[in-house]
Formats: structure tokens, C-alpha cells, sequence
């Protein structure tokens, strides 16, 4: 039986089984944030000229279009501020882009009017067949994997790729970040969720009726065909500036009417339920842990800060049986089978048909040629 | 606990519904055992007073209702029909009202400078209050709540009236004697601020 | 003073919502469950939620899904489609939904109005016409989707609905439907001299503008939109909103003010 043990610089710690740390107590994210990530993203300062490269081609290839990118927006606070950047500060001409996987919370749609009517843009919004998400939704709390938001996550990603293609878009534009995610959830937590071998594994073996219109994508084609053959790149632009989320949280509040979310995900109802309590309670994996540590490391919380929050559960506990209740009822699940998924023996994705192999050779292909830093695992 | 009647008459399963959402612990009361471990006490309400009184009076719950309000100052809460019911009588009908809270229900005005009124009186209204009782805390009185009634209760003192509505005349959509309370308005159905009246309600 | 409800109408097909126009080419919404979850929070003043093929296949509503959206609502739901016998309505009534909408069952019986006021109360029942505007025939009702058209005028079925006991009466505009041109007020102007109950308009609107100016021509009514709540711009990209209460109140106030008449 290990002891528990938790790092000296970030919180991240044994609950992460393949944890590893130095003689002074210092973990493995760390180290790869301080040697492969650090130095690259240099906190977003000094990039302007790799953003200005970036920012010339999507002009260019968007020339004479209603739009020149995709933007990927939840209603959260990074795909809203880099909203905001991209319009007001880079004068792209994005089309927001929203995947509605049935879950979305009043605050997040809230947000997204706000900033598509703040910023005089268009939205396109695709709506996720719900009878099939929730089909694929009850495979994966039948399956006993902790990854089960991989059905929303997937989606997300899919139906961005595949309206890009079929478009001929050629820019994508996320608001994935070093600053708040360079730190990121052990494979082991959330395995890749763009395997679609395990996806249609856990399926096959869990779900029911064949899956008809929900979109899926792999790897190889979303990574190497798109990007090298079509010529579809995706950008990271919060990458290439200074981003604290802090002081970006309060600059939406005071120009655009952004509310602010009560805790990490809440633009999904069940994300929010997923992280706060299942992945906690039956896997002992807490995701605030994560988040924190990337906080920490980018100067953005204390240590201090992040212990303090850690005492107390990611959910209500006087509240959270409603919610337990809501995800049932809205997967056409009685509180009991929702209940006996929970008391299911915990498996991995190694327990399914998966793609990991092609994902390590992968990484390591990227990080050889600098076309990706650090890497999940 | 909170008990709400569930004679047959009324949106009980709102109520219940709204409490559990809250925290509240209540339970639906259909027979006399139901009474038991219940501290305050809803009367839901709708459709015609004769048929609601008829229902309540064959239920089985009136004579302990009667001892419960009347003797034992049990709080009760009365809605819409169930408001109209707390007074001695109502126009719409031939039968005797609870005698809780002393007045009768008339019908609303229908005409109006020779103006033909829409009835029921139908939709969100603001209520206003003539002093402050703890039921009103913490509510927005300008978004007001959910009418549906033809006809108002008329207390015989005005000091049993703890809140107005105007729909073509002004009358009492809140009216309270000691322990029992009645309300014009749906507050199961009022969103916030009835879930806030319920809430105060269960607090007292 | 009473305000005009603002009402999302929400169209289930197939357990999802669709969005369709001139009764038409549906649009995949999607989770009704999350609609009215988001609605509720929205503080919307009412809800309507219209099952469009229950009737005209002749099947039972799904209770399953009016209880979950029952239980989702802290304002006042309407539910309507393929409700055919006063047990039906009961059963409605029962999982906690306010009111039920009913179109060709009363107008092939308006015998049953009466039947069902006497059951869960005038106050519930919602007589609905769909209409559409002929060139010489003025406005006509239809029934199964605006296929099948109904003998009697507009004016004689409110009349009818009215004597029989109606509570309420909602009146769907086929033409305008989906359209995001306006409300008929051709329409509403025409109907403001026979109606003696609440009733509200569907079908046409585009933004709250014209909210107001069918409060400006008819005063009180039940404002009712699908298209407006739940699209958002040139893609009609779902996305559900709704006015504060600061914007409703005003627009109401301004409206209101301007409207020539007694409510």
C-alpha cells in the first residue's frame, strides 16, 4: 500500500499512480512544465511575431469570406476571452462555433448571447443527436471507465473537424492554454478522448441502437490527414499572449455582461457533476488538482490557495443527491441503476480495444519535431 | 414537516416538488394518519369552490384539519381556491366555506366603463404591501407572482389583509389571520419568488 | 397592473424539439429536458410545450416526458398534442402541468370542453385554432398539421370555444410560422372584438419588437413565440434566450402605455 504523498511545488499527487518525484519532492508535471513547456510558451510574452505569422495566414486564407476561422466557444471563460482577442484585438472575423451536446447550463448559454451580440458576430450552433449521446452516455457509466465525458468531449471536437472539412475552413481556433492547463489530466484519469477504437469498443459492448449521426473522428485523421493533406491547422492563439484568467474573468464581467461560472465546467451540467462528484467519489480522482497545480505553476494561485480549497469537496454535499437524481432522469436511468453503475468494479481503458500505441508514437513524433510539447500521459 | 392536502383538487405534486428542491421536508397529506409529524400545513386550490369544498369535505382530513387550525394554531397556507375557501362562503357556490378567516369571495368586476374584462384574471402581477410580515422576505414585489382566478376573498377586517393586486379594481391577494395565510396567487408556480414564499413560509 | 405573458413555445417530435416552418421543414432542436431546464432558469412566464404528431398519429402523449418537464418547471407549463379523452387530460393534469392545449379533439367534439371543465376546470383547458388566410375566405381552421382544413369561420369557433367553457385560447398562425416576419395583427385585430377570455397569439415573431406591437394593437395577451427563444441569427443556430426582467418590464410598460383600450 503506497502512502499518500503530494508535491512539494504543485498539488498534484499519489493519486495519480504514475507519480513520480525528485529528491527535493518535486513531481514529474512539474519537471516537464519547466523543461519542455516553459520554455517554449515563455508565458506568452515575446511571441508576436509567431502570432502575427499565424494571424496573416488566417486573414489570408479567410480573404473575400464571411468568416476567415472557426472558433470553438462553450461559454467558458478561455473560448470567451480569446473570443473577445481574436475580434477586438487580432480583427479576425471568426463564425462561433457551438456544439450543444444536451447539457449546456443557462450560464453558459447566457454567455454565449453575450459575447456573439457584444462582438457582433455569427453563430452556428450543431445540435448532437440527444437520443444517441445519451445512448453512448449510459455505455460509458456501464462500462466502468473513469473517462465517461469522453461522448461530450468527442462531439466537441468531431463536429468542429468535420465542418471545417466539409467547408473548406482551414483555421480552427481553440481556447485550449498553457496558463490554466499546463499541467493535464493523467491519461489514467481521462484517457484520450479522441480514440475512437475505445469509443466504439465501450459502445459495442455497452450501448444499444447503432449510433447513426453522432460524429466521430481519429486521430490520425484529425491530426495528420487535416492538418497535413487539407491544410487545416488548429490554433492555440491564447498561447501567444499574456493570459491570466483572473483579470480576464473580470474584463468580460465589466464589458460584456459575462457571468461568472461557480465552479470549474460549469457550462455543462454534466461535466460539472462528472468532475465534481463521480470521478472523486468512486475513483478518487480530483480534477482540482490539476487545475490548481497549473494555476500554481503559472503564478496565477499559491499553493497555499489550492490546499486550502482541496479540504473541502468539489460538490455539495447537501445539494448533490438532486443532481445525481437530474443525470438519472435525464439518461432515462433510475436513481438505483444510476447507483449500481457507481458500485460497478472501477475499470481502465486498458479494459477496451484502444489506440494508445499509435497516440505514444505519435506524441513522440510531435515532440521530436517540435510540434507539440509535453504530451498527456 | 410541512403536510399539503391532497384532497384531489391542485397542483400538489408542484409543492412537493418546490419543497424538495429546497431542502424542506414535506409530504403529501390524503388520509388522517398522514397528519402525523406534520408542523404546518399547505391547502392547495383550483377549479370551482363548491367542487373543492365538496372533495375536502369527503377526503376524511377535514375534521382533523379543523382541529389542527383552529385549536392547535397549526400554521396553514391556503392557495387560490384554497384561499377562497378559508372564508365563510363564496358566490361561486352554495357551499359553507372553512370560517377560518372571517369574509366571503365575490366574483371581480367585469365591467369596467362599459368595457368588458378578460376573465379569469390571468398572468404574472405585482402585489403591494400595506406593512411588512415575514412571508414577504426577500421576494420582488414588482415581479410579482402567477394569478388564475375569477374571484376575490373579501376579509371583513381590513387588517387581515396582507397584500393587494389590482386587475380591474384593486383586491386582497394576501390575506392573513394569526396562523393561517391565503394567497390569490399560484406560488408553486411563481418561480423565485414563490419558491421564497414557500420557503418563508416553512421558516415561521 | 397585469403584465402580457411572454410564452416560449416549445414543438416535440420523436421525444426531441424540432422547429419548423409554415408547419414544415423541421429543424433538430434537441433535449427538451435541458430547454425547459434552461427556461426555467431563464424565469420565463410561462411554458408551451406542443407535441406535433401525437394527434395526427393517433398516439398517447408520452407522460414520461411531460412528468420530467413538469418537474424541471416553476412556472406554469401547457401541454398539447394528441389529447383525445377527458382520462388523458386528467392524467396531464395529475404530473403537475397547469393547463392542457387541445385542437382537433374539441373542434370535431366542443361537447368535450364542457366535459373537461367539469373534470379539471375551465381554467385548464386551452382551445387552440390553427389558422391560415385564404384569399377569399378570410382565415381558416385546420387541424393535422394544416392539412386537413375544419368547416366554421375563426370568428365562430372562438364564440364556440368560449360558450363551451374554454379557459383560454391560443391562436396559431400556419402562415407565419417559422417565418420571423412579424404577428399577423391583420389577424389579432380581427379577433379582439370576440374574445371575452385569455388568449394568446403564436407565430410570426422575430424579436421583441414585435412582441410589442402585439401589445400595442391587442393590450393583454399571452405573447408566444418558438423561433425567437430558441434561434440566433443569419444560421438560425440554436441557442436559447429569453428577455430579463428588466427588458420585459419595460417593453410591457412602454407598450402598454401606447395601446388604445381596456384589457
Amino acid at each position: 500500500m503506497t502512502d499518500h504523498r503530494i508535491c512539494t511545488r504543485c498539488v498534484m499527487d499519489t493519486s495519480d499512480s504514475l507519480i513520480d518525484f525528485d529528491d527535493v519532492g518535486v513531481c514529474d508535471h512539474c519537471r516537464t512544465y519547466d523543461q519542455k513547456i516553459a520554455p517554449i510558451w515563455q508565458m506568452g510574452e515575446g511571441r508576436d511575431d509567431e502570432l502575427a505569422t499565424i494571424v496573416d495566414r488566417i486573414k489570408k486564407d479567410g480573404r473575400g469570406k464571411d468568416f476567415d476561422c472557426i472558433l470553438g466557444m462553450s461559454g467558458g471563460i478561455d473560448s470567451s476571452y480569446l473570443l473577445y482577442l481574436v475580434t477586438e484585438k487580432l480583427g479576425l472575423k471568426p463564425l462561433v462555433f457551438h456544439v450543444d451536446a444536451g447539457w449546456n447550463s443557462q450560464i453558459a448559454v447566457n454567455n454565449i448571447e453575450r459575447l456573439v451580440d457584444g462582438l457582433g458576430l455569427d453563430l452556428y450552433t450543431h445540435v448532437i443527436d440527444w437520443q444517441e449521446i445519451k445512448s453512448l452516455q449510459r455505455a460509458y457509466f456501464k462500462s466502468g471507465v473513469p473517462h465517461i465525458d469522453t461522448p461530450q468531449d468527442h462531439a466537441f471536437f468531431a463536429t468542429m473537424y468535420k465542418f471545417a472539412a466539409d467547408n473548406k475552413i482551414k483555421n480552427i481556433v481553440t481556447g485550449g492554454n498553457y496558463s490554466t492547463e499546463c499541467v493535464r489530466n493523467p491519461k489514467e484519469w481521462m484517457y484520450h478522448q479522441s480514440d475512437s477504437m475505445q469509443l466504439r469498443d465501450i459502445y459495442k459492448q455497452h450501448g444499444d441502437a447503432p449510433l447513426k449521426t453522432y460524429p466521430i473522428t481519429n486521430i490520425l485523421w484529425h491530426k495528420v490527414y487535416l492538418p497535413y493533406f487539407k491544410g487545416i491547422k488548429l490554433h492555440r492563439l491564447l498561447d501567444f499572449l499574456p493570459y491570466d484568467k483572473e483579470s480576464a474573468t473580470q474584463f468580460l464581467v465589466d464589458n460584456y455582461g459575462f457571468e461568472r461560472y461557480p465552479q470549474k465546467h460549469f457550462e455543462s451540467r454534466f461535466t460539472r457533476f462528472y468532475e465534481s462528484y463521480w470521478l472523486t467519489e468512486k475513483f478518487g480522482y480530483d480534477t482540482r488538482k490539476v487545475q490548481f497545480s497549473s494555476l500554481i505553476l503559472t503564478g496565477q494561485m499559491s499553493r497555499e490557495e489550492a490546499l486550502m480549497k482541496l479540504e473541502s469537496p468539489a460538490y455539495d454535499p447537501n445539494t448533490v443527491h438532486l443532481e445525481f437524481e437530474y443525470i438519472a432522469s435525464k439518461l432515462d436511468m433510475s436513481k438505483e441503476e444510476l447507483t449500481e453503475c457507481f458500485e460497478l468494479p472501477n475499470r481502465t481503458y486498458k479494459d477496451y480495444a484502444n489506440q494508445e500505441q499509435l497516440y505514444l508514437l505519435g506524441t513522440r513524433a510531435l515532440n521530436f519535431l517540435g510540434k507539440e510539447l509535453g504530451g498527456k500521459r | 414537516m410541512i403536510g399539503v392536502l391532497d384532497y384531489g383538487v391542485g397542483n400538489v405534486s408542484a409543492f412537493l416538488r418546490a419543497f424538495y428542491l429546497n431542502g424542506v421536508p414535506a409530504k403529501a397529506v390524503s388520509c388522517p394518519d398522514d397528519y402525523e409529524s406534520v408542523s404546518k400545513l399547505i391547502l392547495p386550490g383550483v377549479g370551482a369552490f363548491d367542487s373543492a369544498m365538496e372533495k375536502l369535505n369527503n377526503s376524511g382530513l377535514r375534521n382533523k384539519l379543523d382541529h389542527l387550525v383552529m385549536q392547535e394554531n397549526t400554521p396553514l397556507l391556503g392557495v387560490c381556491i384554497g384561499m377562497h375557501m378559508l372564508g365563510r362562503a363564496s358566490s361561486e357556490g352554495n357551499l359553507d366555506g372553512l370560517g377560518y378567516i372571517s369574509g366571503v369571495t365575490e366574483k371581480l368586476k367585469r365591467k369596467i366603463d362599459n368595457e368588458v374584462m378578460v376573465l379569469p384574471h390571468m398572468g404574472w402581477n405585482e402585489v403591494s404591501i400595506p406593512c411588512d410580515d415575514v412571508i414577504w422576505e426577500g421576494i420582488n414585489l414588482k415581479e410579482g407572482f402567477y394569478f388564475l382566478h375569477s374571484y376575490a376573498f373579501l376579509p371583513d377586517q381590513s387588517n387581515s389583509i396582507i397584500g393587494c393586486s389590482v386587475y380591474s379594481e384593486s383586491f386582497a391577494c394576501a390575506i392573513r389571520s394569526s396562523n393561517v395565510y391565503g394567497f390569490q396567487f399560484h406560488p408553486e408556480k411563481s418561480l423565485s419568488n414563490g419558491i421564497k414564499l414557500l420557503t418563508n413560509f416553512a421558516k415561521i | 397592473m397585469l403584465r402580457p405573458r411572454i410564452t416560449p413555445c416549445l414543438l416535440l417530435r420523436n421525444s426531441g424539439l424540432v422547429k419548423t416552418k409554415q408547419f414544415t421543414d423541421d429543424k433538430y432542436v434537441g433535449d427538451p429536458i435541458n430547454a425547459v431546464k434552461i427556461f426555467n432558469e431563464k424565469s420565463v412566464d410561462e411554458l408551451l410545450v406542443i407535441d406535433i404528431d401525437a394527434s395526427r398519429l393517433g398516439i398517447d402523449p408520452d407522460y414520461s416526458v411531460i412528468e420530467r418537464l413538469a418537474n424541471e418547471s416553476r412556472m406554469p407549463l401547457c401541454y398539447g398534442g394528441g389529447i383525445k379523452t377527458v382520462r388523458q387530460a386528467e392524467r396531464i393534469i395529475q404530473l403537475g402541468v397547469e393547463k392542457v392545449a387541445i385542437s382537433s379533439a374539441v373542434l370535431e367534439s366542443p361537447l368535450l370542453i364542457r366535459q373537461l371543465s367539469e373534470t379539471i376546470g375551465s381554467q385548464s383547458i386551452v382551445g387552440v385554432l390553427d389558422v391560415k388566410k385564404s384569399i377569399f375566405k378570410g382565415y381558416e381552421i385546420y387541424i393535422n398539421n394544416g392539412k386537413k382544413k375544419i368547416k366554421g369561420s375563426l370568428i365562430y369557433w372562438i364564440k364556440a370555444f368560449q360558450e363551451y367553457g374554454a379557459g383560454e385560447i391560443l391562436i396559431n398562425s400556419i402562415d407565419r410560422d417559422g417565418m420571423q416576419n412579424g404577428y399577423d395583427l391583420e389577424l389579432v385585430k380581427l379577433t379582439k372584438k370576440f374574445i371575452t377570455i385569455p388568449v394568446t397569439f403564436l407565430g410570426g415573431a422575430s424579436s421583441l419588437d414585435d412582441i410589442g406591437d402585439l401589445i400595442e394593437t391587442f393590450g393583454v395577451a399571452g405573447c408566444a413565440a418558438g423561433s425567437l427563444f430558441v434561434f440566433k441569427g443569419k444560421y438560425r443556430a440554436v441557442l436559447i434566450s429569453y428577455p430579463s426582467f428588466i427588458e420585459k418590464y419595460e417593453l410591457v410598460l412602454n407598450r402598454i402605455s401606447k395601446f388604445k383600450g381596456h384589457f
